[in-house]
């Protein structure tokens, strides 16, 4: 079967999309941190913040 | 001659189609960056790291062997790992050239190198000399090329006695995007990146990814893949100069373990029908 190249790029993330969920709905979640330090001075964290509720 | 123009047309909205996927696959892959500046990384799914498929790969040996994953990657991982086979189960190494934040950085690195030094005036299809990106001699190109499933190899047995994922400190997704440049290190990751982006296109890609590495079997056995119409195809040869991987001969090569399943020859090709995406 031909695929339209324009088509090409829909099936791609679609697949993307569906294995994705496919793999959260088999209990791939973070069930533990994982998490680090992030390590970053309060100014960083200030100018993050700022950044982030500005858009 | 009308089909030729028929095929043009089509040709640019796949690569306006194409960079919008990229652009909006760096923009969110900042973003992710960004957001976890902020304190209290475990409530939005973990570290920066676990956000990346390749972190699936890196900590699956010690998650089957121990029950948990290493430090800064966590079940998410495996999640994106799962999306990312699925995609090449089904289009080969399509997410390489489709979705990745890293390949697209090269991409539009390599573009800005290449409109910085004329290149802008480059004919579509055809082998005019650029000053950059340039490309690597064909002698030692295949050597090169090699280095990837050598350091996915690395990777994996290291991952079985390291706390943290092996590639961590020199990752350059971390390096790019996730803002915590603190590290001598990951800087000079970072410009060795963008210098590497701009001289060669598609550097990393090419000769280091391992993700790369791991997606490449696939190309072989997926079945949504780039077919050679014989008859049609003149071997004019305006594909080889617009491949971003550096394929030689590409109608002969559709399958190759390197391609990247861009489009960028099909929508190259002047003669209608003569690449098709076949499924099946």
């Amino acid at each position: 079967m031909k695929i339209k190249p324009d088509q090409y790029p829909l099936i791609v993330i679609a697949t993307l999309v569906i294995f994705t969920v496919l793999g959260l709905a088999l209990g791939f979640v973070p069930s533990r941190g994982g998490s680090e330090e992030h390590g970053l001075t309060p100014t960083q964290v200030e100018v993050a913040s700022v950044y982030l509720n500005n858009i | 001659m009308n089909s030729k123009s028929t095929n043009l047309e089509k040709s640019k909205s796949s690569l306006k189609v194409r960079t919008i996927f990229q652009v909006l696959s760096l923009v969110g892959t900042f973003l992710i960056g960004l957001r976890h500046l902020m304190p209290g990384e475990s409530s939005r799914g973990g570290a920066f790291d676990s956000f990346c498929p390749l972190g699936g790969i890196e900590t699956l040996l010690p998650y089957l062997q121990t029950g948990q994953t290493l430090k800064t990657t966590n079940l998410l991982n495996f999640a994106l790992l799962i999306g990312v086979v699925g995609v090449s189960l089904l289009a080969g190494r399509a997410f390489c050239g489709w979705i990745c934040p890293v390949g697209a950085a090269q991409e539009f690195l390599a573009g800005l190198a290449s409109r910085l030094t004329g290149g802008n005036k480059k004919r579509r299809g055809k082998t005019d000399r650029l000053i950059l990106p340039i490309k690597i001699s064909q002698k030692f190109d295949p050597w090169l090329r090699s280095l990837k499933y050598l350091i996915l190899a690395v990777v994996i047995l290291a991952s079985t006695w390291t706390i943290y994922p092996p590639l961590r400190e020199i990752c350059p997704a971390r390096a790019l995007f996730s803002f915590q440049l603190s590290a001598p290190l990951l800087i000079s990751v970072l410009v060795v990146f963008i210098i590497t982006s701009m001289v060669n296109r598609l550097f990393w890609c090419k000769y280091l990814c391992p993700m790369g590495a791991a997606l490449a079997i696939f190309n072989k056995i997926s079945p949504m893949r780039l077919v050679l119409n014989q008859d049609s195809c003149t071997a004019c040869g305006r594909c080889d100069p617009e491949c971003p991987m550096d394929i030689q001969n590409v109608p002969e090569n559709l399958r190759s373990a390197e391609c990247i399943q861009c489009l960028e020859c099909l929508e190259t090709c002047t003669v209608h029908g003569s690449i098709q995406i076949q499924l099946g």
